[in-house]
């Protein structure tokens, strides 16, 4: 298992911020911070789960934090510091502490390549795992969320979790009117612990607002926390999973489960189950490259499906949240992330489609300057050089048109570099949408690079747009398809 | 007049009936004793023979639930894994009996059930003893301990007693940040024990090297 200096000595770092590293006492309070033994209570079961999630999730908010202090004064690093060793003892005391360093684990595991690949592969059984719940504790959440013991609610209900989400727990049961079902649980009153703690944290967090950077860490910050309250609202994923599910017919070969609404509370959510295999069982059965391509085409579809019809962003895109059916259908099961996208969403991704279509660096420029703000200015001059680079790697598996190859190496970490670059020079500040947006941008890309696939992206794409309505004659071809 | 046995129980029965349904109805505070004797049509002083006081109901009707949840629990199968996992099922089934009477439980624990009051009450076992004899053979299903020592009682029993106090005033929905609480108490209690254990120190009463440090 890698020490927490190594997972950081993994993270890039320009010469500047190794300077600021040396100053600074954060390195070694982060350390230890990540270093402590877990306090006694129920965390003990936490610790099944090993200590590593949580010293990525250190040195993750190490690099943010590294980031953070490059622009600071002396006086405003040693204040900012102050008020951040304050805030790490509050989020320290957070009791689903591990659950928040989980999802900066499964972040980074949609980037391959950012971080050594065995540590992607550790990473990702994180999509699996979580803290159990022994069946005592399930049995009163099931009483007092639905009203009676579980053996009396449900036909039969397994008494071990099969699956984990990161807050809860998910398990096998059968309904009284026979259909197999997964009830996910989560762990008593952590949703309303995540919103009050994370509003205090915030609290702690103001004096550094002073910070040039401050409205770009509020950002992630805020993107940590509306993505940990979304995981927790049970009743908003099954309004989802009701919103989604129709968007999808059987010809597609794309599955949403189906909701049993009076079987759901804000704290269980009761779905039908899906029978399949994760992504990394299902490369273990050596797929043929058409099997692969095929799931691949389907993950796209169901992604464009969503966008274009159903005006929602898939944003969790990692393997957990995919089934990969024996009858070759793929089945989408987790809706605890989506973004929905409102009208000025929606003009963007309209304004968007033309670069998108035509792969024109002329049209690129004019999307990205109007998507982040980027003026003409000489001093604006690198930002959107490189936004229009990194708007290409985005883009062109589109537009170039013909099969693409996902499994290129070169050309993924190409959009890595692309990125860390932007966020290292802090061009990645834009609308509040975008740390969501780069995530699925990654999430689809490290998917299809896991599978390997080689396809061909318009076609799919050309076929979903259909459902905006959206005049498109001035800039797409009509395509044979 | 002669006063049956039986016609005791049945006064005693509609006391606790009318006590119950008053205060639910306009709450513990507000209900007096003058009101409780005119909803079980019997004088005041009928109902001090039975009763001394308001909180005295309450306990006993307390006490009743707390009985049936003793024996609820102790008849039903338990097919838990874990000392901390069968110490939950056990409270669990407490609160489950209790829930009628949450809300006025702090009178009751203020007086009856605090870990400062004396531990047997007019000569009768109390709750707090048999409840922790339950905790104790539960314990000695899953440890190396054959009986907890009365430190390790204590403890438990402080806890209980604090998060019954905190189940009263818990305002999450469906109390179920009493849920979290009593799981994290539990597994504290239960590591603590465990990591006792196994530094071989006194926590049980019969064990060798419990005797006293002079």
């Amino acid at each position: 298992m890698p020490t927490v200096a190594e997972l950081m000595s993994a993270l890039p770092e320009s010469a500047e911020e190794a300077e600021v590293k040396e100053r600074s006492p954060l390195p070694e309070m982060l350390q230890a911070w990540s270093l402590r033994p877990v306090p006694v209570g129920w965390f003990r079961r936490m610790q099944v789960l090993g200590t590593l999630q949580a010293k990525i999730g250190a040195a993750y908010l190490f690099h943010w934090l590294r980031g953070w202090f490059k622009s600071a004064d002396e006086n405003q690093r040693h204040l900012a510091e102050t008020h951040w060793r304050t805030a790490f003892r509050v989020l320290d005391s957070m009791s689903y502490l591990r659950g928040a360093t989980m999802k900066v684990g499964q972040t980074l595991a949609s980037f391959p390549d950012i971080v050594p690949r065995e540590f992607v592969e550790t990473l990702e059984q994180l999509h699996f795992s979580a803290p159990p719940m022994h069946w005592s504790l399930l049995k009163e959440m099931v009483f007092n969320d639905l009203g009676d013991d579980p053996e009396k609610i449900f036909a039969s209900f397994d008494k071990q979790a099969f699956a984990a989400a990161s807050l809860g727990q998910v398990h096998r049961a059968r309904l009284t009117s026979g259909e197999e079902v997964a009830v996910k649980i989560q762990y008593p009153g952590i949703g309303r612990t995540i919103r009050v703690d994370f509003r205090n944290l915030l609290m702690f967090l103001l004096p550094a607002r002073l910070s040039r950077d401050w409205e770009n860490a509020k950002e992630q910050f805020d993107d940590l926390r509306m993505r940990l309250e979304r995981e927790t609202d049970y009743e908003r994923e099954a309004a989802m999973l009701a919103k989604v599910r129709p968007l999808f017919h059987e010809d597609d070969g794309i599955v949403v489960p189906r909701i049993f609404s009076d079987y759901c509370t804000p704290r269980i959510l009761t779905m039908e189950r899906l029978e399949g295999m994760h992504l990394d069982a299902f490369l273990e059965t050596n797929p043929s490259q058409e099997v692969r391509n095929e799931f691949a085409r389907k993950m796209l579809r169901a992604w464009y499906r969503m966008m274009y019809t159903g005006r929602l962003i898939y944003a969790d895109m990692h393997p957990g949240n995919y089934l990969f059916m024996e009858d070759g259908r793929l089945g989408v099961i987790d809706f605890g992330f989506m973004l929905e996208l409102d009208d000025t969403l929606w003009e963007l991704m309209r304004m968007i489609d033309r670069p998108l279509t035509t792969g024109r660096r002329d049209d690129r420029i004019a999307a990205m300057k109007e998507w982040s703000w980027i003026s003409d200015a000489p001093e604006d001059r690198d930002r959107l050089e490189l936004s229009e680079e990194y708007a290409d790697w985005c883009w062109h598996s589109r537009y170039d048109g013909g099969e693409f190859d996902f499994a290129d190496e070169a050309d993924f970490r190409r959009g890595i570099d692309l990125f860390v670059e932007m966020v290292r020079k802090r061009y990645n500040r834009s609308r509040p949408c975008t740390p969501v947006i780069a995530r699925q941008q990654f999430g689809w890309r490290s998917m299809l690079y896991k599978l390997k696939a080689k396809i061909d992206v318009a076609p799919i794409a050309e076929e979903e747009i259909k459902a905006t309505g959206w005049d498109r004659s001035e800039y797409a071809q009509p395509r044979s398809l | 007049m002669r006063v049956t046995a039986e016609t005791k129980a049945a006064t005693r029965k509609s006391i606790l009936e009318a006590a119950q349904r008053l205060f639910s109805q306009q709450g513990f505070e507000a209900t007096t004793t003058r009101d409780i004797a005119q909803a079980a049509s019997i004088g005041v002083g009928t109902l001090f023979n039975y009763f001394p006081t308001k909180d005295s109901v309450a306990l006993a009707l307390v006490g009743d639930a707390w009985m049936r949840a003793s024996e609820a629990f102790a008849s039903g199968s338990q097919d838990s894994s874990s000392l901390e996992e069968e110490l939950f099922a056990h409270v669990a089934a407490l609160l489950r009996k209790l829930k009628p009477y949450r809300k006025y439980l702090p009178a009751v624990l203020e007086t009856s059930l605090s870990p400062a009051a004396s531990q047997e009450a007019n000569g009768q076992p109390s709750l707090r003893s048999s409840h922790l004899e339950a905790v104790g053979q539960i314990a000695a299903r899953y440890g190396e301990l054959d009986s907890l020592s009365a430190v390790a009682l204590q403890l438990y029993w402080t806890l209980l007693i604090g998060l019954l106090t905190f189940w009263a005033t818990d305002s999450s929905p469906r109390q179920e940040d009493t849920l979290a609480l009593l799981d994290q108490s539990l597994a504290m209690f239960a590591g603590w024990l465990r990591a006792n254990v196994g530094q071989g120190s006194n926590l049980s009463s019969n064990s060798k090297s419990s005797s006293s440090p002079s």
